[in-house]
Parts: structure tokens; C-alpha cells; sequence
């Protein structure tokens, strides 16, 4: 396919690359391309200067040091999957990761790809709200610290603005009695979701925090407040989550798609939301 | 300055060859291998990431060629499907997709066999499953996957004898 006229540049330092992208309006940072190569197909952004940033080692880096994380923005998903450091202190980034599509975007697409495209059927964003991560967004005048929570905008839009970059992903240790889970209704394995949760429960036989993310049934993913408070200070045992998972009512307004209604989103959301806290609840007695 | 003329200049090693042009940035990577340097091998299926007829190997790692600029390639080590047999001389995997049926018109025999050819790279003994997640990527409309899999079970040295499997396939 011919993709519209373009200019390309690859700078050489993140600095280099801030400067090329605030030089021109429509300037835009590709990284794995795996979703950005196809709007320029479509033509459905007006791109004229790519600022290629995925060969940047300072945005490829994984770095761990007690039990938290922080992954350059650049980090392939494969890359995730396969990282022992990873694998060590949360499993479920890796696990998560490796069921992305097929192994090709896997060993393209880029963590920070996934969350700053912020398609809504995305596989990181619930998952890094429940963890608690952090965003790491680099300007020309410096960084700045964008909770998870706080990032996802709206379809295709996220806290990172004109000639800003997002840097890294920070994501705090789980702790003793924390566990996590993910869970995802999907059309066929490793496709397109129709709804997902993810969950963080912390306690020791009895709650003590919970975090619900669900994912699919708005512009962005939300946390589940009335879930999470109907856990908060309950037994941690699977018959609470499901009593618990009632508590997605009327208040969640999931959007309707060919995939599914609105009626039958926020069941399924109950559904994946129950499997991601038990889940979480079974890891964290094993992590106790 | 954004005129579609301006071009970049990219080296790339293919199949051991070294090529030295000039790309535009809008090259897809998977139309510079095909039309610029007449490697028709790799396929163009859909265009759109989702077949994965256009499967290569770039710096050792399984992409898709419809889905990366040819300017991203710059320096690259790129592996296709030309490349795979020496002097004549099939690879396992080939050979395998031969014997066990494992394509019916041939269409996305490339990025499938390049897809296999990664995944035993990694990983030689991979249980079925494996296989079936390795090939996700890859699309085929005639086999319905299932001579795929034993082929590429077959490469891997798990599979049947090949003439036990011939006969099945046959029927």
C-alpha cells in the first residue's frame, strides 16, 4: 500500500528527539509502528514527520531494584514476556504480555505503543491501573509523574502532550500478601477483548486494599470503586469476590458494539472482574 | 520539505547479500524486498498486519514486513524466504511442509514457514499448542492449519513418519 508522503528522522538521544518533535506541527514518535504504520495506510492522521524513538537505548532499558520495576517505553512486548527480572516480581506483566496478538507484533510492538495509542481494547492499560504504575512522561523542561489512573484520556488520547514523550513505566512492588490478576472475554484466544478486568488485592485472610480495573467498556479503562469497597475489610476467599462482583450495577454504562450489548458487557464484566479478584486472591496466599 | 522525493539512504544485508539504495520514508519494508530488490518470495497478503504471508526474520527476530518502513531497516540483518534453502538443498522445515501436505495453494507458505523456522529456533521441541500459538500470526484460508501443525511438528523431529502421515493426508 502507498502511504501518504512523510518525512522520517531517527535521532540519537531523547533530547534530540524532543526538539524533532516540537520542530514541526504533525510531528509524531514512531516506536514499534505496529499500530501507527497502519494509520498512516489508512491515512486516517495527518503525520508529516516521524520521529523514529525505538532505537533509543535510554527508552529500552528494564530496570528492577526491590521488587519494583521500571520499563523503558520502548520495550517490546516480547521482550516483556521473556525478561527474567520481569518474570521474577510480576509475572502477570509478562503473562499479560505474552497473549498480545500473534508473535510478530509481539516482537515489535512497544509497551509504550500500547498505552499511549490508549485504544480502549488494549491489553496494558487495566493491568497497569490495578498495579498502581506511574508514567514517566519526558518534555525539553523535564519529567513528570502521571498516575496510571490518571493517563487514559479518552479513545486514542492520554495525559502525554504535544512535544512530550511518554519515557518509562514505573510499577511499584507487589509487597508480602499482595496478589494480582487478569482476566479477559475475548472473541477467539488473543484477539480483540470484549471485556477485561484486572485486580490488585493486598491482606492477609482479611482485604485490606483491593483495586478493580475494567477495560472494554468505556473510552478508557475505570477503577471499580463500588467492587473495591465491597472488598475492602472482607474475607479473602472466592465467595466474597463473587458477592462483591455484584456490586457492578446500573452505574457502569459499557459502550455497545457489534461484540456485544450494553447488558451483556456489564455482565461479562462481572464475570472477568470475579475471575481477576480470585485470581489475585489465590496469588497473594501464595505470596503471603 | 515533505516532499514525497525525499529520500533516505538504507543499507540492509539480505540472505547474506549487502544492498546499499535510497528509500522513501513511506517505503513499506515488505515493498522495497519485493519490488526494489525483486525478492518475490515474501508475500503481500492483506496489507494490514493481520496474515502474516509477509513474515521475515529482521536482526533475528520474526516481524511483519507490511508493518515496518524500510527506513527502520537500516543496518538491519534480514532474513526471507529465498534464504532459507542452501544449494538446493530444502531445510527441514521446508522439507517437512513438503512431505506432510503442509500448504495447499502456496499462498502463505512464506511467512509460514518463516514463522515455523523462528519458532524452532527458540524453542525445538514445542508441544502443539506452541505451535498453534506461533502460527497465530500467519492466515491460511486452505489447510485448515491441521497439516501446518504436523508439519512443523515433523521439523521439530516430534511428529509421525512422514509416509504414515502421507497416507492420512491423502485420504
Amino acid at each position: 500500500m502507498l502511504l501518504a508522503s512523510v518525512d522520517y528522522t531517527r535521532p540519537a538521544t531523547v533530547p534530540e528527539a524532543l526538539e524533532a518533535l516540537a520542530s514541526r506541527e504533525g510531528a509524531a514518535p514512531l516506536a514499534g509502528g505496529q499500530s501507527l504504520v497502519n494509520v498512516l495506510k489508512n491515512r486516517v492522521a495527518s503525520v508529516e514527520l516521524l520521529v523514529d524513538i525505538s532505537r533509543l537505548e535510554e527508552l529500552r532499558s528494564i530496570e528492577a531494584s526491590e521488587g519494583s520495576l521500571e520499563i523503558g517505553a520502548c520495550v517490546t512486548y516480547d521482550e516483556i514476556d521473556r525478561s527474567p527480572e520481569i518474570r521474577a516480581g510480576h509475572e502477570i506483566v509478562s503473562r499479560v504480555a505474552s497473549h498480545i496478538e500473534d508473535q510478530q507484533i509481539r516482537n515489535r510492538g512497544t509497551i509504550g505503543g500500547n498505552c499511549c495509542l490508549s485504544d480502549p481494547t488494549n491489553n496494558l492499560p487495566p493491568l497497569l491501573i490495578a498495579l498502581g504504575a506511574t508514567m514517566n512522561i519526558q518534555s525539553g523542561s523535564g519529567l513528570r509523574q502521571v498516575a496510571a489512573d490518571e493517563f487514559f484520556r479518552g479513545y486514542f488520547l492520554t495525559a502525554v502532550e504535544p512535544g512530550e514523550i511518554l519515557r518509562s513505566i514505573s510499577i511499584p512492588a507487589l509487597g508480602e500478601g499482595a496478589g494480582a490478576g487478569y482476566s479477559t472475554l475475548s472473541v477467539a484466544s488473543d484477539s480483540k477483548a470484549i471485556v477485561r478486568a484486572a485486580a490488585l488485592v493486598r491482606g492477609n485472610g482479611t482485604i485490606d486494599e483491593a483495586r478493580v480495573a475494567l477495560a472494554v467498556v468505556g473510552p478508557v479503562p475505570i477503577r471499580h470503586s463500588g467492587m473495591e469497597e465491597a472488598l475492602r475489610g472482607g474475607a479473602a476467599t472466592a465467595d466474597a469476590a463473587r458477592e462483591a462482583a455484584e456490586a457492578i450495577g446500573e452505574d457502569l454504562e459499557p459502550i455497545a458494539d457489534a461484540h456485544g450489548s450494553t447488558e451483556y458487557r456489564r455482565q461479562m464484566a462481572r464475570v472477568v472482574a470475579r475471575r481477576a479478584v480470585d485470581e489475585a486472591i489465590a496469588r497473594g496466599g501464595e505470596n503471603g | 520539505m515533505s516532499d514525497a522525493g525525499m529520500v533516505h539512504p538504507i543499507t540492509v544485508t539480505i540472505n547474506g547479500e549487502r544492498y546499499a539504495r535510497t528509500v522513501q520514508a513511506r517505503k513499506l519494508l515488505v515493498h522495497f524486498i519485493r519490488d526494489e530488490l525483486a525478492l518475490k518470495g515474501t508475500h503481500i497478503g492483506c496489507d494490514t498486519g493481520n496474515c502474516g504471508a509477509c513474515s521475515i526474520i529482521v536482526n533475528g527476530k520474526l516481524i511483519k514486513s507490511c508493518m515496518m518502513l524500510a527506513v527502520q531497516a537500516d543496518g538491519a540483518t534480514i532474513e526471507t524466504i529465498e534464504g532459507l534453502e542452501a544449494e538446493g538443498e530444502l531445510t527441514p522445515v521446508q522439507r517437512a511442509f513438503h512431505e506432510h501436505h503442509g500448504l495447499q495453494c502456496g499462498y502463505c507458505t512464506p511467512g509460514m514457514v518463516m514463522s515455523a523456522t523462528y519458532l524452532l529456533r527458540g524453542n525445538p521441541d514445542p508441544s502443539e499448542e506452541e505451535i498453534r500459538r506461533a502460527i497465530r500470526g500467519n492466515i491460511c484460508r486452505c489447510t485448515g492449519y491441521v497439516n501446518i501443525v504436523r508439519s512443523v511438528k515433523a521439523a521439530a523431529g516430534a511428529g509421525e513418519p512422514a509416509a504414515a502421515d502421507r497416507a492420512e493426508a491423502s485420504r
